[in-house]
């Protein structure tokens, strides 16, 4: 077999690169063509912006004039330094935890219901599902004329005579909105997520919990929870990535308001970055996003690992 | 029986929202202020308002954001897929460290890199075009596209292109003749994750194309025609629904495809 590999080589080359000898360069000539684009897209565009941002971060740079100067690590001592920063990584911090353990414990409760095949199932996968393919810009701007003043929900709450509870109007409930509204668009992809686990867990493990007598309850603690793990941490890193990146909702949703209250990280960079021109700060403020996201979805990962080994 | 007790009112609950953007995308001011949920003297001239509004054409909006979606797939496609080949087949260590380097690509939030994007499309002349913003768009989908590819070629058996070298075909024709129809089924995840990202993708193509271009997408015209503290109720829902309609219809009739891609992309991993 390998023999017969070999005599075909020289066929190839000769075809792709006529008398020329099959030298190394003329062979990695396919190869070279196979990776250029992908190579020059991803580093072109992903891979150089993310070196110009750590040079970036070390400079004064305004984004308009030419002057562009080595200032080291004062970016980053101002982002240390920066009350309205700290605030914004509180609140980031706030809807990714909230988020998270209600996208976890509610989509994997809804998963259950939903897993099952069949018609209604279907409907009530799909009915969950919906708001994630929607544009985030335009649920905010949905969700924020249905929660403005004299809005839909003040109308509703109103009528059972509750006043009008001013939810993109104080602080604490326009943040609980920005989460509810996030976790709202994001819940259908966890079900699916969830769903997809549960099919994992095998039919057999379950018959036999409940030929020894267990109850549903605790066949699905003892037997469907456990084989879930990889599911529940798969489901956390990916919507906290998700929510950690919050821009889309909380910019059309109140803009950051009242006073600056719900501004998130990713609000802050764009904020700072481009309205205020302070590219060198924004950038700075970009490294500590990418790290902070790339610390925790390693934490993650590595706490499951070791829960794995123990077991 | 007992878990519908429990699931109509949550999908009463998340159908809500779409049903007060639909009725009230078809009422006036008074009564979307007065009666929110009633079906009252529904009328289409709102809609057709927002159609022919004379801040954007939303035509306009839907050509340039499916152009941006349509491309930006076939660029990525046409960029990562063999590259993704290589690095599934050739098991040395530049492509494991590239694999590396897309995976970790996934983690870069697009919003923090825009500052430097902005810089590079500048210093080539793509800043404040089109093809600018296809061009990032497909960047930004090329690690999610390496690692699917990648891991769908990895499960396939290495015979079939032993077969194809010994029938005298090289490496390009291999992958586009031999792999490529086979991976059908990634290439189909790609292109609906792609599509449904880059249309609803807001920052990018709002800073990107910027207002000079005179172009813009269906998520960029909408934040420009609502703006954040505009309450005039009969622009915010007709251009709401407007934007989000093609979305909605795509879903729909893709709709088993489109979750079996996401979970084939999400289970890969």
């Amino acid at each position: 077999m390998a023999l017969r590999t070999e005599s075909a080589r020289p066929v190839v080359t000769a075809k792709a690169a006529g008398p020329a000898p099959p030298g190394r360069l003329v062979r990695s000539l396919p190869q070279t063509i196979m990776a250029a684009p992908g190579l020059v897209l991803f580093f072109g565009l992903i891979g150089l912006p993310v070196v110009l941002m750590v040079a970036f971060s070390f400079t004064n740079w305004n984004g308009l004039s030419g002057v562009r100067e080595f200032n080291g690590f004062a970016n980053y001592q101002k982002a240390f330094s920066d009350p309205t920063l700290l605030h914004a990584y509180i609140v980031s911090a706030i809807i990714a935890v909230a988020g998270v353990v209600l996208l976890d414990v509610v989509g994997l409760a809804l998963a259950v219901a939903v897993a099952g095949t069949g018609r209604a199932n279907f409907i009530y996968r799909t009915v969950l599902f919906y708001p994630f393919i929607l544009s985030a810009v335009a649920v905010g701007f949905l969700w924020s004329a249905l929660l403005s003043y004299g809005g839909a929900a003040d109308s509703v709450l109103h009528a059972l005579g509750f006043g009008q509870p001013q939810f993109l109007g104080t602080p604490v409930l326009a943040l609980v909105s920005v989460t509810a509204v996030s976790v709202w668009q994001l819940l259908g992809f966890s079900v699916v997520v969830m769903v997809a686990g549960l099919q994992t867990v095998p039919r057999e493990l379950l018959d036999a919990a409940h030929v020894d007598g267990a109850s549903r309850m605790s066949s699905f603690r003892h037997v469907t929870l456990p084989l879930l793990a990889p599911t529940l941490t798969f489901n956390s890193v990916i919507t906290a990535v998700f929510l950690l990146r919050s821009y889309d909702i909380v910019v059309a949703l109140t803009d950051g308001g009242p006073a600056g209250y719900t501004q998130t990280v990713a609000y802050k960079i764009i904020n700072d970055g481009f309205s205020l021109g302070q590219l060198g700060y924004g950038s700075a403020q970009s490294v500590l996003l990418i790290l902070l996201t790339a610390v925790v979805a390693a934490l993650v990962m590595l706490v499951r690992r070791r829960e794995r080994k123990a077991r | 029986m007992r878990r519908h007790v429990v699931l109509v009112p949550v999908s009463v609950a998340m159908l809500i929202p779409a049903y007060l953007l639909v009725v009230n995308a078809l009422k006036p001011q008074a009564e979307i202020l007065g009666d929110p949920f009633g079906l009252g003297s529904l009328t289409l001239s709102y809609l057709k308002d927002a159609l022919t509004s004379p801040n954007f054409s939303i035509a306009h909006a839907y050509v340039v954001s499916a152009i941006t979606a349509a491309v930006s797939v076939a660029v990525v496609i046409a960029c990562c897929g063999p590259l993704a080949y290589l690095i599934a087949r050739k098991d040395t260590t530049p492509y494991r460290v590239l694999f590396v380097l897309f995976v970790a690509g996934t983690f870069v939030p697009s919003q923090a890199i825009l500052i430097p994007v902005v810089y590079v499309l500048r210093e080539i002349g793509l800043m404040n075009s089109v093809p600018g913003l296809l061009l990032y768009e497909a960047a930004l989908f090329a690690p999610m596209t390496v690692f699917l590819y990648a891991g769908f070629i990895k499960s396939m058996p290495r015979e079939l292109d032993e077969a194809a070298a010994i029938d005298g075909a090289g490496l390009l024709r291999t992958y586009w003749r031999i792999i490529f129809p086979l991976v059908k089924p990634a290439t189909v995840t790609v292109i609906i994750l792609n599509i449904v990202f880059s249309w609803n993708d807001f920052v990018d193509p709002l800073t990107i194309l910027g207002p000079a271009s005179g172009n813009y997408t269906v998520t960029s015209a909408i934040y420009e025609a609502i703006g954040t503290y505009n309450t005039s109720y009969t622009t915010v829902f007709p251009d709401v629904l407007l934007a989000v309609a093609p979305a909605v219809i795509f879903f729909l009739f893709m709709q088993r495809r489109f979750i079996g891609g996401l979970l084939s992309g999400a289970t890969k991993g």
